[in-house]
């Protein structure tokens, strides 16, 4: 008799410790989502009178301050000449795809939203953004002409045949080298005709393990679907059927790139790379190649000298990874029409802002030194890489494929826990359950 | 309205105003139904903390048990799948038993190692030295350090040239052996951890058994001395069993912040996912792999865990807790 009320106690103790317990937890993460101001354009609904009141676009951004404000400036140009919408800029430089999230399941996202590459198909495919395919077909501006922009870049904005949003960048990958490393050596610098083979026997020879210096790094980055695409394999086939990453060419990149990452003869270990972090290293002057997006600061570190040169050519051809990113319309918007109409404005005032524009008419080097003077001296690279770009290939449930390449491939290829062959014929199966 | 900040304003004034406005109305209500005066103030006053516990804490608990029955990418309505998560979860994802294995491994070890610890501060503290005011501030500090500048710190003290490999060097070199990784090592990742974790030793739980501590009387130790107890005797057969329900708090605490570890796996790498935690995965898979009704399941079963594992220790509890005027029949 006198143990039940105990009991009774002793579980209602227990509930409420861990319900402080679990509260104390969650103020962390939840104080991330009280702190972003939410101007509601649903309070405007006096806007159906014909007084021509502008329509308040909210568009959502990871810019960090000093990118806000560049955006900024290009959003006032914008509303001073837009007439019938207003751009409001919500950046949100920490957590941002939570946020995203978050607010599209609350229905408060905003109308128009920047989304890496990874995002745009898994977003459209469950119905989140807005198809753009009629409105842009209708549409003879040139930053709505379709033909313009390098096909494997847009690809990844586009689902089903179907357009669901404008890339506004797109990123290729060069090599940046630091030009004392190899005069010490005299060594000549690298030029764009080099080959896997031809890199990989400069960064022995760069290699210098008591000074800790080393020819080039890797560790995941590069993407190692550069190498698969430029040995001529795939990823992902372009009808989305299949992940033939146990092809021999497949192999091959595999292969390649595990001669390279963490081997010490040429690269540094994944222990020194996690403790002196990995552009850091080549910013101090420690590693003699490095592959980074176009518009890296790689180039603008004090007392470093640094060259460009298009990466290594592969056995079939010289792809280039470009990192890309889009702009997309929410699908809930209750402005369809204005937000399409501030996406296009939007867009082709990016495009003279960031590099490299993802259009062909626009990657040019003129184009790029005048959006960003500091590149001045890598911009006839960039501009030639561009020409052989590409985005990674998006499915739906990307974010589960990838992890899988990730942990059943790479991963375990790279800490030596099998060959590529087998390794990559094991996981294709567990690859292709989770393809549309 | 042009300015969304000042919308953003008015609005919370607005939310303020009328938490206020309901406040007096609760005050009024219960009036009215002849409860006493101070009754009803005592429950206008905590209502803002009560809305807050309902719409903040018990609705998204109660919405996430529903949710892990569903399929819930966030972006579309959640669909019902019945225990497909949960059979998931135990029987196909191979990344689940390992998350599970670190998390408990971690809270089984760390927390009595860290009692043991907080508990030689204490005793340490509780000594009547010139200057323990100080001392005692100094061992409060690390308790008051934001998690994730402490999470960048340990990373950085079990780097390679660290501090921690530093220190050990006499020791590598003596047994002829490669400087440990730490982190970076598969199989080191958990002892990592759980070195890292006497860090939160030096707070809340040193105060919290320094009360305690501070609370034996003195006459029951003076009479042990008296009878001809040593200190040893006198630690365990008074001081202990006097302060044990601090000791059972601690634990207790202990456990359910060690189970839900998430700020330090989070902010340090480690290789294969050997440093997932439960709630990192549970983080990772909901806000990343927009699955949040396998998260929502996740954390149900990591719920389930603590409590099973609290549940444990209460009951052992029985066999060693005294509370103060307690009498025992032997």
């Amino acid at each position: 008799m006198r143990r039940t009320p105990k009991l009774i106690t002793a579980l209602l103790l227990t509930l409420s410790l861990l319900l402080t317990a679990c509260g104390g937890t969650q103020t962390d993460s939840s104080d991330t989502q009280g702190g972003s101001p939410q101007p509601a354009a649903e309070g405007k609904a006096d806007e159906q009178s014909a007084s021509r009141e502008k329509v308040t676009i909210r568009l959502a951004t990871w810019a960090g301050a000093q990118e806000a404000a560049e955006l900024e400036a290009i959003i006032d140009e914008i509303n001073a000449e837009a007439e019938t919408f207003q751009i409001v800029h919500e950046p949100a430089p920490a957590d941002y795809y939570t946020k995203i999230q978050t607010m599209f399941a609350g229905g408060t996202a905003p109308d128009l939203l920047w989304l890496a590459q990874e995002y745009v198909v898994p977003y459209a495919a469950r119905g989140a953004l807005l198809d753009l395919t009629d409105r842009l077909a209708a549409d003879d501006r040139p930053v709505a002409d379709l033909d313009d922009y390098f096909p494997l870049v847009l690809e990844h904005a586009q689902y089903e045949g179907r357009t669901y949003g404008l890339p506004w960048v797109a990123q290729p990958v060069i090599v940046y080298y630091n030009m004392d490393l190899f005069d010490e050596k005299n060594i000549p610098y690298p030029t764009d005709d080099w080959t896997w083979e031809e890199f990989r026997e400069l960064a022995a020879q760069l290699t210098d393990k008591e000074r800790g210096i080393w020819g080039t790094s890797f560790n995941g980055w590069p993407p190692v679907h550069m190498f698969i695409w430029q040995a001529g394999g795939e990823v992902i086939s372009p009808d989305l059927k299949s992940s033939p990453i146990d092809s021999p060419e497949a192999i091959e990149a595999l292969e390649f790139y595990n001669s390279i990452i963490y081997n010490e003869e040429v690269a540094p270990p994944m222990a020194t790379v996690n403790e002196q972090g990995f552009s850091e290293m080549f910013k101090a002057g420690k590693i003699a190649m490095f592959f980074g997006g176009a518009s890296d600061d790689l180039d603008r570190v004090e007392g470093l000298r640094v060259g460009h040169v298009r990466v290594p050519q592969g056995p079939k051809n010289r792809t280039t990874f470009a990192w890309t990113a889009s702009t997309a319309v929410n699908a809930k918007t209750e402005h369809p029409d204005e937000a399409y109409e501030a996406l296009i404005a939007l867009t082709e005032g990016i495009h003279n802002w960031k590099i490299v524009p993802p259009r062909k008419s626009m990657a040019t080097a003129e184009q790029i030194i005048k959006n960003e003077p500091r590149k001045e001296s890598g911009a006839e690279t960039i501009m030639q890489a561009a020409q052989e770009m590409r985005a990674f290939r998006i499915i739906p449930k990307h974010q589960e494929w990838d992890t899988i390449f990730w942990e059943q491939v790479q991963e375990p290829l790279y800490s030596k826990k099998g060959t590529a062959a087998e390794l990559a014929g094991k996981a294709r199966a567990s690859l292709e359950e989770v393809l549309p | 309205m042009s300015n969304p900040y000042l919308y953003t304003l008015v609005r919370w004034l607005a939310v303020g105003g009328a938490i206020i406005l309901l406040m007096f109305a609760t005050y009024g209500f219960l009036r009215a139904m002849k409860a006493r005066r101070s009754t009803a103030i005592g429950y206008a006053l905590i209502l803002p903390w009560l809305l807050g516990l309902v719409i903040w804490q018990l609705f998204p608990i109660v919405a996430s048990l529903f949710l892990s029955f569903t399929e819930y990418d966030v972006l579309t309505p959640p669909r019902w799948v019945g225990l497909q998560n949960y059979r998931d979860m135990f029987t196909r994802d191979p990344r689940f038993w390992p998350s599970v294995r670190l998390t408990v491994l971690y809270s089984v070890i760390s927390v009595p190692l860290g009692m043991l610890g907080a508990l030689a501060t204490a005793t340490l503290l509780a000594r009547e030295v010139r200057g323990v005011g100080f001392w005692r501030t100094l061992y409060y500090v690390p308790a008051v350090l934001p998690a994730a500048a402490t999470a960048l710190l340990w990373r950085w003290m079990f780097a390679s040239r660290g501090l921690i490999n530093s220190l050990l060097m006499p020791v590598y070199n003596l047994l002829g052996m490669e400087p440990l990784s730490w982190f970076s090592d598969e199989r080191l990742v958990l002892p990592s951890f759980i070195i890292m974790s006497f860090w939160g030793v030096f707070g809340a739980n040193t105060v919290i058994l320094l009360a305690a501590l501070k609370n034996v009387p003195k006459e029951l130790k003076e009479a042990a001395r008296v009878d001809g107890a040593s200190s040893w005797t006198v630690f365990w057969r008074i001081t202990v069993p006097m302060i044990s329900p601090a000791l059972l708090y601690v634990m207790i605490m202990g456990i359910i912040g060690a189970m839900q570890n998430f700020t330090a796996p989070l902010f340090i790498k480690t290789p294969g996912g050997a440093g997932t935690f439960l709630n990192v995965y549970v983080y990772q898979q909901g806000f990343t792999q927009f699955k949040m009704g396998y998260a929502s399941a996740v954390a149900w079963f990591l719920m389930l865990l603590i409590m099973i594992l609290t549940a444990l220790v209460w009951k052992w509890s029985d066999a060693y807790v005294y509370y103060e005027g307690e009498v025992r029949n032997q």
